[in-house]
């Protein structure tokens, strides 16, 4: 890894939004540092999935929180939970490793049921189609209230992750006044990422990448030589698509119930600013923007109350989420490549 | 069945006003404008305020209070309001990134950041909460074989004038040639003496008051939320797919049918008790049009790939 200026740059900037986080809370900043760490990680890794469809691929997806949402809620409908109004347990399920492998799996064979007829498409095309077939899947959700709980969700599962949390971890975590559950969830969102991003720097370097960088620059020389650039991209959607899943069991657990409304168009607008931020293509890219994202959106409250004297909830999740807009296109338009990403390797100027 | 035909007319015309005015857009600067729903809900949010009894709070923040002037009047001004927001994004946002050769993808990119940030800035300043017109209740008449509000009728009547004339412009007048020509190619229309930069923005400011047009329909017949723009915007994108995307004829008729299939499906035996998944129904349509007809009903195959 060449040390180069964007490097210390990103480092810096790093360094800075998490001191600001302890400057600005004096009172307990830890606390609101092991929130923000956890829900960073866990974008990260959206963010990763998002980056081999986009940035390895040049694949325009805009329904990524679909994905997320599969993996989600198969694992859950897996394990021991309670679904929808009457909320009753249901005592028998899968451990939840192999309930997890089955939630990434499915989330990865969504993307292939998704990118089989969508891929051929053009790029914004695919844009409209990925968004849609989100949003088709969130009314699915929604309206298959016997199983998924519909509107009232599913609760009650988090026990089939926590009580593999071991005893010392938790008498240190206490120890520093923080709520071991979330700590242990983002623990497990940093080292899936570290394991993650140990798969993908091979895949990277193996033979497959460097046909999957070829599709992204020139699809018919790939397919002149010999390769079946299709399958490939379809590969590249369900490798994105898994670990997408992956990040989406973690958000789930994290917040300890889901809803459909979870897995709306904005949390996949989340993970594109990250992406965007981190630098598109860049491997590394996205733990730096996720880190900073969320530095800014849990000091947005603050910039808020500069703004209005007696800002309602509203308006908080207002100011927060048109920052996340303002902050897309800021970067689109003058810095597309992010913090890491190599200008040369955009593909932005698709017609 | 019938019940529904009245509800998914009304649906069909709005969706077929703002359809139009995407196709428009897209046909002529290739920008697939994912903010387009945000025009939609200026429209109707800018109504709102002209057009509320001043003694109302019906704006978010008390130091905007409402002007209280009429209704119509507040519906004119709104759609130049519109017009001119639209102008303004194109000369101090799209024309510069043009000018800079971004490319498409990253354009839309730009449109969907701005679609968030406007969105939210309405829902900070404008309205949180969900309000409606200062209209009086209507009793439903029946006219001809629908059941609607005397209100909902004029919308109706209304869109469709609007239709008429979009289609003799487009078809007759010299900017409507001239846009056409810009959509088939720039360079070539330059050459002809057509001012592309002028009818970009032309097109921007037409696209940008038929959008807020479409959202005082809309929150007419329903009310005005921040975000009714976006919630409606992928029936929108579905019309203008179902037509054949750059065609502004089949965007009207796609959008129609999009507006009564999403109503009627309700009435549907097997969406029984699913009415919430409606919606659904006419995106997965859009879904397996662009699979297996990309250039929709009535484009041409040549303009797609």
């Amino acid at each position: 890894m060449k040390i180069s200026g964007k490097w210390i740059f990103t480092l810096l900037l790093t360094i800075f939004s998490v001191s600001l986080v302890f400057y600005l809370n004096p009172g307990g900043p830890l606390r609101i540092l092991g929130n923000l760490l956890t829900f960073a990680g866990i974008y990260a890794l959206a963010a990763i999935g998002l980056n081999v469809h986009f940035g390895m691929t040049g694949l325009l997806n805009f329904g990524h929180a679909s994905f997320m949402g599969v993996g989600a809620y198969v694992t859950l409908l897996l394990i021991p939970h309670a679904a929808g109004r009457e909320g009753e347990i249901s005592e028998n399920g899968l451990p939840f490793l192999s309930a997890l492998l089955i939630g990434i799996v499915a989330a990865a064979l969504f993307g292939l049921l998704l990118g089989l007829p969508a891929i051929r498409l053009r790029g914004d095309y695919l844009a409209i189609v990925t968004i849609a077939a989100a949003e088709i899947f969130r009314l699915l959700v929604r309206d298959l209230e016997s199983i998924t709980g519909g509107v009232y969700g599913i609760i009650n599962f988090s026990s089939a992750l926590q009580k593999y949390r071991p005893l010392f971890f938790d008498e240190f975590i206490t120890e520093l006044e923080l709520a071991p559950a979330q700590i242990w969830v983002g623990l497990l969102s940093w080292v899936s990422i570290f394991f993650t991003l140990i798969i993908i720097k091979r895949l990277n370097q193996s033979p497959w990448g460097r046909a999957l960088r070829a599709v992204r620059e020139d699809e018919d020389a790939v397919r002149a030589l010999g390769k079946n650039a299709v399958w490939l991209k379809l590969q590249s959607f369900m490798l994105g698509a898994g670990i997408a899943g992956l990040a989406g069991v973690f958000l789930a657990f994290n917040y300890g119930s889901v809803q459909t409304t979870l897995f709306v168009p904005l949390l996949t607008f989340y993970v594109w600013a990250i992406m965007i931020l981190g630098g598109v293509g860049s491997l590394t890219g996205p733990i730096f923007g996720s880190i900073i994202f969320w530095a800014i959106i849990s000091e947005t409250d603050k910039l808020a109350a500069l703004i209005f004297e007696n800002a309602d909830g509203q308006q908080l999740a207002g100011v927060r989420f048109a920052l996340v807009g303002l902050l897309i296109m800021i970067l689109m338009i003058f810095r597309p490549s992010g913090l890491l990403g190599k200008k040369e390797e955009l593909l932005l100027n698709v017609k | 069945m019938v019940d529904q035909l009245g509800n998914g007319l009304l649906l069909g015309i709005i969706i077929s006003v703002a359809s139009v005015a995407l196709s428009l857009l897209y046909s002529v600067t290739r920008i697939v404008n994912f903010a387009h729903g945000e025009i939609i809900a200026l429209g109707a949010i800018v109504t709102l305020f002209f057009s509320s009894p001043v003694d109302s709070r019906i704006i978010y923040l008390d130091r905007f209070s409402p002007l209280g002037i009429d209704f119509i009047l507040s519906a004119i001004i709104a759609v130049f309001i519109c017009g001119v927001f639209g102008g303004l994004l194109e000369v101090l946002l799209f024309r510069p990134l043009r000018k800079a050769e971004v490319g498409n993808i990253a354009i839309l990119v730009v449109t969907i950041g701005l679609s968030i940030f406007l969105r939210h800035l309405y829902l900070i300043f404008a309205t949180g909460r969900v309000q409606n017109f200062p209209l009086e209740l209507e009793r439903r008449q029946t006219y001809w074989f629908v059941d609607m509000t005397p209100r909902n009728f004029k919308v109706l009547i209304a869109g469709l004038i609007v239709m008429i004339i979009v289609g003799i412009l487009l078809t007759f007048t010299r900017i409507g040639k001239a846009m056409r020509a810009v959509r088939d190619s720039d360079e070539l229309a330059s050459i002809s003496g057509v001012n592309s930069d002028n009818i970009i923005l032309f097109t921007w400011i037409s696209s940008s008051m038929l959008a807020g047009l479409a959202g005082i329909f809309q929150a007419t017949i329903n009310d005005v939320r921040y975000n009714m723009g976006f919630l409606i915007l992928l029936l929108i994108f579905a019309g203008t797919v179902l037509g054949g995307i750059g065609t502004s004829f089949g965007a009207m008729v796609g959008g129609l049918l999009i507006g009564i299939f999403v109503q009627v499906s309700v009435a549907l035996p097997f969406m029984e008790g699913h009415t919430e998944a409606k919606n659904g129904v006419a995106l997965a349509i859009m879904i397996l049009i662009l699979l297996f007809r990309p250039q929709g009903i009535f484009g041409q195959k040549e303009r797609i790939s």
